[in-house]
């Protein structure tokens, strides 16, 4: 049932050479098959058993041939040999859109060299050239070099496992490259998203303490409250202090014989103090002395009667 | 075989860079202001308890009035007392200046919350006293 919804294929041959255009049907996928003229192959034995140790030798064994240009490498193992392969993405590429071959329309992609093996006769690609196997390579020949040969028939082949994906964005950055700084920014997202979570950690760790802070005194649901409360407490406390401060300097008022403290009165923040018995110079003199001691009052004489009041 | 851009995947993780990092500034400010909260609530917490323990606290208050009120010189002053559940008012209209001295210097000496006081000397040894002390 997973295949019911699988786009039909059509097989295509891929032919440098070849002028007309391609047609194949919209909706269908292609499997394309590239001729030997869009990679370079060699089949040799290699003193490596797998052919993932050999896929890391292939650029120094395509060295020497190849021109200048970015090429991606293919290998699969057959017998005792390696079939290596080296080709252009770039050049498939510019092939497909010169024959408007849309990418998302194709299915996969095989090299002639491996799809072939069954055949052994020429088989004639296009009005000038034609498939022929040489030395276990398959290769373009002129037509003109064969006494016979077959016509193409992509529907008889069995198409085998050995596929390629065209690196598309090779000419932007190496994949090398890419996966580099693909892998320094994922790094970085990790350490900054582990970072996110120990400050948000942090952040919540602080909160529960606060709560507990807010538990352990016993103090009212919101700061707004508690600073009021606050406020009121500490002006109770700097009052207090401030009266007992200045009864304190009343009572060390030097008077003379004669002269009498007699009433201290605390009423509506304000401190009444009266005395008795001062002449008016002596007024001037305690009045002079309070100033001294800094304690802001206002003064009156009354005949010999003093009246102090401070704002407490 | 369409293949996704490396340029898109690049714009991908530095948008994710982006976000992340927009993210742990706002957490990181979020935890500067958390900390600032924290260490201002214990400030104001410590403050407020000690004076709600000075001032605020009526069972100390109450009871530490009523040892210094039953002390032998200030009780042979037969001083009136009038308690309420938020304060005391001590009054007399002749208290003996020693009796007064003892007791006053106690108040004042203590942590009393002294909302009223009048004192006026009447002679050489005697006074009246007035006093509210509220909590």
């Amino acid at each position: 049932m997973f295949t019911r919804f699988k786009r039909e294929t059509q097989r295509v041959f891929l032919d440098a050479f070849a002028r007309e255009k391609l047609e194949y049907e919209s909706g269908k996928k292609l499997t394309l098959i590239l001729s030997p003229a869009l990679y370079w192959v060699k089949k040799v034995k290699l003193p490596v058993k797998s052919v993932r140790e050999a896929k890391s030798l292939l650029p120094s064994l395509f060295e020497d041939e190849l021109l200048a240009g970015e090429y991606s490498y293919y290998a699969y193992k057959t017998g005792e040999e390696f079939v290596l392969f080296a080709y252009e993405d770039k050049k498939i590429l510019s092939l497909l859109q010169e024959r408007e071959i849309a990418i998302a329309d194709i299915d996969s992609i095989h090299f002639a060299q491996s799809e072939f093996e069954e055949f052994e006769g020429a088989i004639a690609v296009n009005e000038k050239q034609a498939l022929k196997w040489q030395n276990g390579l398959l290769t373009l020949v002129p037509l003109g070099w064969i006494e016979t040969h077959e016509a193409l028939n992509l529907e008889a082949l069995t198409l085998s496992s050995y596929t390629i994906k065209l690196q598309q964005f090779n000419h932007i950055v190496k994949s090398s490259s890419m996966v580099k700084i693909a892998a320094l920014l994922v790094a970085l997202i990790a350490v900054l998203a582990v970072e996110t979570y120990i400050a948000s950690a942090k952040k919540d760790a602080v909160a529960l303490a606060r709560e507990e802070i807010f538990s352990k005194y016993k103090l009212q649901s919101t700061m707004m409250q508690n600073e009021s409360a606050l406020k009121k407490y500490a002006k109770i406390h700097t009052q207090q202090n401030s009266l007992r401060k200045q009864i304190g300097e009343f009572l060390k008022l030097s008077l003379r014989t004669g002269e009498t403290l007699t009433l201290i009165e605390f009423k509506n923040e304000k401190l009444f103090v009266t005395l008795e018995g001062i002449s008016t110079s002596r007024y001037v003199t305690l009045v002079d002395e309070l100033k001294k001691k800094g304690i802001k009052h206002t003064a009156k004489q009354n005949g010999e009667r003093m009246t102090l009041e401070v704002k407490l | 075989m369409n293949q996704v851009n490396p340029l898109h995947i690049g714009a991908l993780l530095l948008a994710i860079i982006a976000y992340l990092l927009f993210t742990l500034s706002s957490i990181k400010s979020e935890l500067v202001e958390e900390q600032d909260a924290y260490v201002i609530s214990e400030k104001v917490a410590l403050e407020l308890r000690g004076l709600k323990d000075v001032y605020g606290d009526t069972k100390r208050s109450e009871s530490a009035l009523s040892r210094l009120l039953a002390q032998p010189s200030i009780k042979s002053a037969n001083l009136d007392v009038k308690k309420s559940k938020k304060s005391w008012k001590i009054s007399t209209k002749s208290i003996d200046v020693k009796a007064l001295d003892s007791l006053m210097g106690k108040i004042l000496n203590g942590t009393y919350n002294i909302k009223e006081l009048r004192i006026e000397r009447l002679s050489e040894t005697k006074a009246s006293l007035m006093m509210e002390i509220v909590w």
